[in-house]
This record gives structure tokens, C-alpha cells and sequence, in this order.
């Protein structure tokens, strides 16, 4: 029991020792000579932003020369269940990308490291604090993001609709939707994703919740739920393509935006990098709500495994990659996720980039933040559960119902 | 005449079953000469800009040399060694009874009950506190021995005559000699069927290479394979030209051994 | 026997007892000693990884089975908790559901297509081995190339066998994409793999029957049809045994074709056994779940196996 956190302090005492460069030659930790090489595991830079990391990558390894970072990038898709196998088999990297949701289980099993001798005045509070568990940081930000309705204003005056604004609500959206949507010429009005993360922030804009309060049931089988089910699963098949006309597979929802097909797109700001000029002339907007406002805010950070040989230098490219200058500034002008430092001069010429033009909606977004909801050790049992349950809606297989009634039964089960 | 128009119909039967046979392949090879195939609902039945861009970018995206090395050192070592450890096995049970023998035998039949697939998670942890997770030797073991190869080999010995053994015993020879130089030879045949099932089913295997081998260098060609949907699942040319690139080498062997392999594979379903 | 007892006292007969028994004896004791190494070193190369590589695991995995356990935290004894929730669990029921379907789905779409082949095969036609050589192609194509190629012509949208059926009029179903099909689109996939398998093994079987039979059968004036169910099938009922175990022993351990070219979807449409085992265990962290899945699976195993063995007796013919 005591060993831990007198463990813990070694390590911290060797960071700090190895990041001020008083590294004596005796303690085995800092000497700073030896050549180490450690590994980061990551999803946030697959589909585009491979290269922007490398940027970071060769920008540290050139500040710490004794360092390599070695670097495995995987689809999201495929992200969780490959470091759940690593965790089980103790070989993931020494650093590696979490989400938010999933902090509490990793945490609780033991097997991200604890942090210390961290710099938090570098780091916005919330995120940093979102990140701590009994008092210990666990992981640090590295962005965060949210989602926006991005819009292609050619298919909106060929269409003859206004564009959208901030005040927008879903009837707006439908309404624009299906004058825009064309399929003889294969031009869909709209598309969001039907899926765990659409629902329950479409829950929160018409007003519903997902857990009850205590956290011990879920509240989401209610008039709001089924509405809010209706709102994503109706869209597919009238104004949004269907499953079976490719929806669904990681790429192709920005696929059919970039070649001018796709009036409305509900998507995170970090695929607004791989747009640039295709289509011609798009925006973005804070996304309509119901009978309220409500985006998805999400944050990224990195932890370091509990068994990792070189925490010292691992916890070092952990504060590098989501704190330094370099990162910052990488991030920002490749126009990736934003870096979650307290520095926010960096946002500046972010702002000031010219497309899209409504970059401030990127951070009206944040002033009505709906929360994923989290419950642990069963977190991905949940999303894959309301998936699914919108999946049968979506197929016309299931009424909303009914498929939110066996998805709180089965959620209900798992909370027990 | 009336066999006439019947030996028509079959001959359309079997022409138009081995075209369907075929298409998939010669279809996945027209598809990774097509950039942008997979974008359009009309297919390009013949390439307009045939490429090799996709086997390009694959290339330079996957080390495929030494993943088909991988999966080859593999199949082979899977291979040597159920041959051995079956062969020894089934000579036991075809000619040195025991005490207890029928029970030992009916353990090993047992097993083949078990499939490989549904003992993942303990076999995960055993090699685990073994330390052999995201090694070669782990993907190895569980395979070295199989009961199938025994059964099988058991059966062809035991239509082997034991005149000659015996008259190997008068000559004083041991059972090493005659199961080396008397029975082995004879059971040739079985042997070859069991080299085409270990083989294939190494060559082939999928869940325990993905699950046991953690470094993406030392991934074996299935696995690798599975990996390159995930990462270009709108760009089919170049998913193909990896399913293309990965058919080759296999068909290159199964061109030269054709005969072999089916022989082989005819001569497990007769008792 | 020693007759030591009975000589009489003597130096002849302690000579004789000498030469008469403890020569036997080393005889007899050294050989059998070596004939028991012997078998040991026979057999231990294949009992040991079966030991270590099936039976270890299988009890480990009843163990595991009565624990909450994510493979990385500590365990927790549950008890059977955790069969208790599987079996009420409609994930674990639809896997079954579904592995079921694949087999029998499967299996008649195979063995059909294998002995038509087959047949038309056993005859003086052309090309004979190099029709049979493209029939056994996609045999030893891995399981990963076939499903991605096949997840490919089936693609919804832009695969060529939606575009061929829309030439003629019909919209291709969604495949892959709509839980009624991708249940059918596996089986279409997995039968057209095996096909050129269970063609050899029952071309094997045809060429084994006598051609007597059927000249006899014609004699009497069977025609074709009556001459296939009187003659070919009974004769053919080893081999069709065979296909049938082989077929069930692979189909309740289906998982590679589902995993490339549904994953288990659409909306747990085509979840089989073994991908739930995977998924609980490195999805969701539920080893002890998994654990008693396949535990399930076992003893599901066992009873068929104990439902073949015993029909087995009452149609297939051992000529």
C-alpha cells in the first residue's frame, strides 16, 4: 500500500530532475544521456492529421534528442477494442489517447499511471479537472472539440433556402432539407449519424435526459427519447442517405460533403481540415436544437500506462503533446482539434482564418454543452446498446418505442 | 439421344459454376487496377485508367514482404510439427496397445470437440503468465499438436498390414525403426492430407494471430489484411489490391500442388 | 513364477535358479520399461499441447467463468452469475439464434451445390481436373480476402451483384447494411468458400461407388432420378456424414467471415457465438462473461455431437 505513491514520487522527482536538465549522472531514471524510445498509441490523428502529428513528433525528438517517440495510429473504429487487448495482454504504449468516458474504468483497474510534478497553469482548468480522480491527474487534455452543422451554401441558393443561423431549430432543418435533397441527381439534404452520441445530445435539445439524477437508471425511455430517436432515425431514407447507400462507414458522410452532394452536415470541428476548398463555399453554425440548445463538447487526453519502463520520458511527451507551443500552434493552423491550454492568444489567428467564416460558432457551441453520459465500466456496452436500438428504428424494424424501452431494460440491467 | 441435351445441361451446370467461382477474383483484380473504384453504382467492367496507384500506396503502407513471411515461417513450423507430434501419436494407437489406450484415445478425440476459436480468453491468459503474448512461439503453440491429425493418421495405419512390422520384429527392429522406415512410408497419402489441413489452417488462421500479436511489424497476412478495411473503407482499389497481393502467393503454390492438395483433401472423407 | 522355494537345497539348483529366473526377469522388466518409455515418448509431443493448449484452458475457462474479470483489474468471485445473465441475456440468445441460422442456412446451399458439381464432375466431361482445380480456388484463399472481396461485390450501393440484379429489374438488397441480409450475404459467402471442399469430398465418395450398381439399376430400369436416390445417395452417406460433421464442427466456431464482412451487425443482425466471446472479452472487458459463453458453447457442442453419434447408426452406410 505504501510502496505506490512513494513510487510515484520517485518517478516525479526523476521527471523533474529530467525535465530541468539537473540530471546527475548517478540516478539511473534521469541520466539523461541513455537513449530511450517510447511508444504513443493514438485514433485523434487517423483520417488526415497523420502528418500534423508527425510535425509534433519530429519537433520533440529535436528538443529531446534521447528520446524517440514511436507512433501507432488506428481508425477510432478499431481503437478501443485494440488498447482494451493491449491492456488485457500489458502491452500497450507507454502513452496513449483516452476519452473522457472511459477515464473512470482504466482508472479504477489500475492501469494508467498517476501524474505529478504536472505544470497546470499550462492547461484550461475544466479539462485538466475532468481528468482527476481522488485528487490525482490521471491524463492530460490534449484537445477538445465540438460538433457543428457545417453547410454547403451552393446546394442552399440552388435550393432557394436561406442559410441556416444560429436561431435555427430542427423544423428549420428539415424544412431545408428536403427542398435541397435531390436523388435524382444524388444530392441528400442532410446527415447526422445515428448513433449513441447523436442521441443523446438530441435528447438534451428537446429537452430530455438520459440518466436520472442518481445516476442508478436511465431516463431516457421517455416522449423526449422517442422524439428525439424519430428526429435522427427519420432523417435516413428521406433527406439523408440510407445504411444500405453507404451511411455509416467512418468516411463517407465527409466524403459526400467535399463532393458537393450533401446540403447539411452535423460533424466534429476536426474534420473541418481535410475540406479546405471542397466544397466551394461552406460554414459552419452552432446546430439547431429543439425546444433548446445543446452541442456535444468532447476532449481528448493522453495517459500513461501504469506499467510503463520510461515514465519520465513518457510523462515528457505526454506534457509535449498537449501543451507545448509547437502543439498548439500545429494544431490551430491545420485547423485539427483545439489544444486545451489556458494560453488562449493561440485561438487568435484562429479566429481570424477565413474559412469557414463562422469559426465563432465553434466556441457559441460551448456555452450549451450537453454531456456524455457516463457510467463506467460498462460505458462501451451502453453506446453500442443505443446503436444498435437506433439501428432498428433506422430499419424501420423496431418503433422508437419500443427499441428505447428494450435499450433502458438492457442499460438498466448493466447499472444494477 | 436423349443423353444428348442432358450432357449439354451439364456441361452449361458446371462452366457457369466455375465462372461464379472465378468472378470474385478476376473482379477484385479489375477493381485494384481502378482508381476511385467504388464511387459510382456503374461499375467499370474494364478499367478506363487502369493503374497500379493502389498497390503503390499499399506497398509503401504495409511491409508485405515480411508479413507474408510471417504467415509462411508460421504455416511451415505449424506444419513440421503437427506431423511429427500426429504421427508419433497415431502409431501408438494403431500399434502399441496399453493398458488404458481407448481411453487416452477417446481424451484425444474429445479434444477435436474444442475448437481453438472458443478458447481464446483462458489461452490469452495462459500465454499471458507465460510471458508469450506478442510472440511468434505463442501464435505456435496451441497449434503444435492436433487431435484431427492423430484420428487421421490412426486410420490410414491402421490399414497399413502389420505382416511387415512383424517380420521387422523377427529382424530385431525397435519401433522406431519400424514406425520410421515401415509405417510412415506407407501412410504417405495421409500424410500429405494432414501437410495441406495444417498448412491451410495456419496460412488461414485469423482470431489467434489477431488477438496474440500486438506489434503491427509482426502481424501475419490475414490479420494485416482485416487492418486495411478499417483504414481505407471507401477506397476499394486499394483493399483489393491488397486481397490480389495476398491471393498471389498462394496461388502460385496451389498451381504446382493442385493435384496433391485435392487428392489429399478426397482422401479424408473416405474411411 | 520362481520355483526357488520348491528345489531342493543345493548349489546346482541355486545355479539353476539363477539361470532360470533372473535372466526372465531383466528380460521381461527392461522391455516393458522400454515399452512404456517408448509409448511416453510417442505420445507426449501431442498429449502435452493438448494438455496445456485444450484441457488446462477449458477448466481455466470455467474458473474465469465464475468471476467478474476485465483480463487487466483484479477478479471477483460471482459465482454462476454470470450464466445466470447469459442465458436470459438476448445477445447471448440471438448469437446462438444466429449460429444456428448460419448452419442451417449453410449446410443445404453447400451440400446441394457440392454434389451437383459433383455429379456433373463424375462424368466424361472436358476439362475435367481443371474445372475441379476452380472449384477448390477459393479453399485455400484465406477467410480475409474472401469476405472483404465479398463485402465488396455485395456492397450495397456500388457492388457489381446489386448492379447485375438492378439490370434485370430487381433492387439488390442492402446486403450487409440491413439486418434481414447480411445473415444471407455470410451464408452466400461461406458456401460459395466450401463448395469446391465438399465437391472433392463427394466426387471422392461417387468415384468409390461400384460402377456394377448402376448397370445393374439400369437393368431393372431405374431412371436417373430413382438411380441417384436408391443408389448414389445411400452410397454416399460416409461422405455425406463426413460434410456434415466437418461442417458443424466449423460452424459453431464461424467467426473470421463475420468478423471482415458484417462484424457482427447491422444491429447485432449477424452476431455468432465466438464473435460474442471476442467482444465481451476484449470490448467489453468481460472475460467471466465470455468465459461462460463458451462453457455454453460446449456443452451446446456435446449434445449435438451426442444427437449425431446417434443417428448416425440409422442412415449411414458402411458398405
Amino acid at each position: 500500500m505504501n510502496k505506490k505513491p512513494l513510487a510515484a514520487l520517485g518517478i516525479a522527482l526523476a521527471a523533474i530532475l529530467a525535465t530541468t536538465g539537473c540530471g546527475s549522472a548517478g540516478s539511473p531514471e534521469a541520466s539523461s544521456n541513455e537513449k530511450v524510445t517510447i511508444r504513443y498509441s493514438n485514433f485523434t490523428s487517423n483520417g488526415g492529421n497523420e502528418k500534423n502529428l508527425d510535425t509534433i513528433v519530429q519537433a520533440f525528438q529535436k528538443a529531446n534528442p534521447n528520446i524517440t517517440v514511436q507512433v501507432t495510429t488506428l481508425p477510432y473504429k478499431d481503437y478501443a477494442t485494440a488498447l482494451q487487448t493491449d491492456l488485457a495482454a500489458g502491452t500497450q504504449a507507454d502513452t496513449f489517447d483516452i476519452e473522457y468516458a472511459n477515464l473512470r474504468s482504466y482508472v479504477s483497474n489500475g492501469a494508467v499511471a498517476p501524474l505529478e510534478g504536472v505544470d497546470s497553469s499550462k492547461y484550461k482548468q475544466s479539462l485538466l479537472q475532468s481528468y482527476q480522480s481522488d485528487g490525482k491527474q490521471y491524463a492530460l487534455p490534449s484537445s477538445f472539440s465540438d460538433v457543428v452543422l457545417y453547410y454547403n451554401k451552393a446546394l442552399f441558393d440552388a435550393a432557394k433556402v436561406a442559410y441556416p443561423t444560429s436561431s435555427w431549430t430542427w423544423a428549420d432543418e428539415t424544412a431545408a432539407a428536403k427542398k435541397i435533397t435531390d436523388s435524382a441527381a444524388g444530392v441528400f439534404g442532410d446527415f447526422q449519424n445515428v448513433s449513441f452520441y447523436e442521441f443523446y445530445k438530441a435528447l438534451a435539445q428537446t429537452g430530455g435526459k438520459f440518466l436520472n439524477d442518481d445516476g442508478k437508471s436511465v431516463a431516457f425511455n421517455s416522449p423526449q427519447g422517442i422524439k428525439a430517436a424519430e428526429w435522427l432515425a427519420g432523417k435516413s431514407g428521406t433527406t439523408m442517405p440510407t445504411p444500405a447507400q453507404g451511411a455509416g462507414t467512418p468516411d463517407f458522410d465527409t466524403k459526400l460533403f467535399k463532393d458537393g452532394k450533401l446540403g447539411m452536415l452535423h460533424s466534429g470541428i476536426w474534420v473541418a481540415s481535410s475540406f479546405a476548398d471542397s466544397p466551394k463555399n461552406w460554414d459552419i453554425v452552432v446546430e439547431p436544437g429543439d425546444t433548446q440548445k445543446a452541442s456535444a463538447e468532447f476532449s481528448n487526453a493522453i495517459a500513461i500506462a501504469a506499467n510503463s519502463k520510461n515514465k519520465a520520458a513518457a510523462q515528457k511527451w505526454a506534457e509535449y503533446m498537449t501543451s507545448s507551443d509547437v502543439m498548439a500552434q500545429t494544431r490551430i493552423s491545420a485547423g485539427w482539434e483545439l489544444p486545451a491550454t489556458s494560453d488562449e492568444s493561440f485561438l487568435k489567428p484562429y479566429l481570424a482564418k477565413d474559412k469557414p467564416a463562422n469559426r465563432k460558432a465553434i466556441f457559441d457551441a460551448l456555452d450549451h454543452v450537453a454531456l456524455t453520459p457516463v457510467i463506467g465500466d460498462n460505458q462501451q456496452k451502453m453506446v453500442d446498446i443505443i446503436t444498435n436500438a437506433l439501428g432498428e428504428v433506422e430499419a424501420k424494424r423496431s418503433t422508437a418505442s419500443d427499441a428505447l424501452k428494450g435499450a433502458a431494460d438492457q442499460i438498466n440491467a448493466l447499472l444494477k | 439421344m436423349r443423353k444428348f441435351p442432358r450432357l449439354i445441361a451439364l456441361n452449361i451446370l458446371v462452366v457457369v459454376g466455375a465462372a461464379v467461382m472465378v468472378f470474385p477474383f478476376l473482379w477484385a483484380l479489375v477493381t485494384s487496377i481502378s482508381p476511385g473504384a467504388g464511387l459510382s453504382a456503374t461499375p467499370q467492367l474494364v478499367p478506363e485508367n487502369p493503374s497500379l496507384s493502389a498497390y503503390a500506396e499499399l506497398l509503401q503502407r504495409l511491409p508485405f514482404v515480411q508479413i507474408v513471411l510471417n504467415s509462411l515461417i508460421l504455416a511451415v513450423l505449424t506444419t513440421v510439427f503437427q506431423l511429427a507430434t500426429s504421427s508419433l501419436a497415431a502409431y501408438v494407437f494403431s500399434r502399441m496397445p496399453f493398458k488404458g489406450r481407448n481411453a487416452v484415445f477417446a481424451v484425444y478425440l474429445a479434444t477435436m470437440m474444442v475448437p481453438l476459436q472458443v478458447l481464446v480468453v483462458p489461452l490469452f491468459v495462459e500465454m499471458k503468465s507465460l510471458g508469450l503474448i506478442n510472440t511468434y512461439l505463442g501464435v505456435l503453440l496451441p497449434g503444435i499438436a492436433s487431435a484431427f491429425g492423430v484420428f487421421l493418421l490412426r486410420q490410414a495405419m491402421n490399414s497399413v498390414p502389420t505382416d511387415l512390422d512383424q517380420a521387422a520384429t523377427l529382424d530385431g527392429a525397435g519401433h522406431f525403426r519400424i514406425f520410421g522406415l515401415i509405417v510412415l512410408p506407407l501412410v504417405r497419402p495421409a500424410l500429405a492430407t494432414l501437410t495441406v489441413f495444417a498448412f491451410l489452417n495456419s496460412w488461414n488462421s485469423f482470431l489467434w494471430p489477431l488477438i496474440i500479436l500486438r506489434t503491427p511489424g509482426m502481424k501475419t497476412l490475414p490479420v494485416a489484411l482485416a487492418g486495411l478495411q478499417g483504414q481505407y473503407t471507401t477506397q476499394w482499389d486499394i483493399v483489393m489490391a491488397g486481397s490480389v497481393v495476398s491471393v498471389l502467393p498462394m496461388l502460385a503454390l496451389y498451381i504446382f500442388t493442385q493435384k496433391y492438395i485435392i487428392q489429399g483433401v478426397a482422401g479424408t472423407g473416405l474411411k | 513364477m520362481t520355483t526357488v522355494g520348491n528345489s531342493k537345497p543345493g548349489i546346482l539348483s541355486v545355479t539353476n535358479a539363477r539361470k532360470l529366473n533372473p535372466a526372465p526377469i531383466r528380460r521381461k522388466a527392461a522391455p516393458r520399461l522400454r515399452y512404456a518409455l517408448t509409448v511416453g515418448l510417442f505420445l507426449l509431443p501431442s498429449a502435452l499441447p493438448l494438455l496445456f493448449f485444450t484441457i488446462v484452458p477449458m477448466v481455466s475457462a470455467f474458473w474465469i467463468s465464475l468471476n467478474q474479470w476485465n483480463l487487466v483489474g483484479p477478479m471477483k468471485w460471482v459465482g454462476l452469475d454470470n450464466y445466470a445473465r447469459l442465458v436470459t441475456d438476448p445477445g447471448t440468445q440471438g448469437a446462438f439464434l444466429h449460429t444456428v441460422y448460419y448452419i442451417v442456412g449453410y449446410l443445404p446451399l453447400v451440400y446441394s451445390g457440392g454434389l451437383a458439381i459433383a455429379l456433373a464432375l463424375n462424368t466424361r466431361i472436358k476439362g475435367r481436373s481443371m474445372l475441379r482445380g476452380l472449384y477448390f480456388l477459393p479453399v485455400v484463399t484465406s477467410w480475409i480476402v474472401v469476405a472483404l472481396v465479398w463485402r465488396w461485390l455485395l456492397n450495397p450501393s456500388t457492388g457489381i451483384v446489386n448492379w447485375l440484379l438492378g439490370l434485370i429489374g430487381i433492387a439488390g438488397p442492402g446486403w450487409w447494411t440491413d439486418p434481414a441480409w447480411s445473415m444471407p450475404a455470410i451464408i452466400l459467402a461461406s458456401a460459395w468458400k466450401d463448395l469446391g471442399f465438399v465437391m472433392v469430398i463427394l466426387l471422392a465418395g461417387l468415384q468409390a461407388i461400384p460402377e456394377e450398381l448402376y448397370e445393374a439399376a439400369t437393368v431393372d430400369g431405374a431412371g436417373p432420378w430413382r438411380r441417384l436416390f436408391s443408389i448414389t445417395l445411400p452410397m454416399l452417406s460416409p461422405s455425406t456424414f463426413f460434410v456434415i460433421v466437418l461442417s458443424l464442427i466449423n460452424g459453431f466456431q464461424v467467426f473470421d467471415q463475420v468478423y471482415a464482412m458484417t462484424g457482427g451487425g447491422p444491429n447485432n443482425s449477424s452476431q455468432v457465438v465466438v464473435q460474442q466471446i471476442y467482444d465481451l472479452t476484449f470490448r467489453y472487458g468481460k472475460a467471466g462473461e465470455a468465459s461462460a459463453l463458451s462453457w455454453l458453447l460446449f456443452l451446446f457442442i456435446l449434445v449435438i455431437t451426442l444427437i449425431q453419434v446417434r443417428g448416425q447408426k440409422k442412415w449411414v452406410n458402411y458398405a
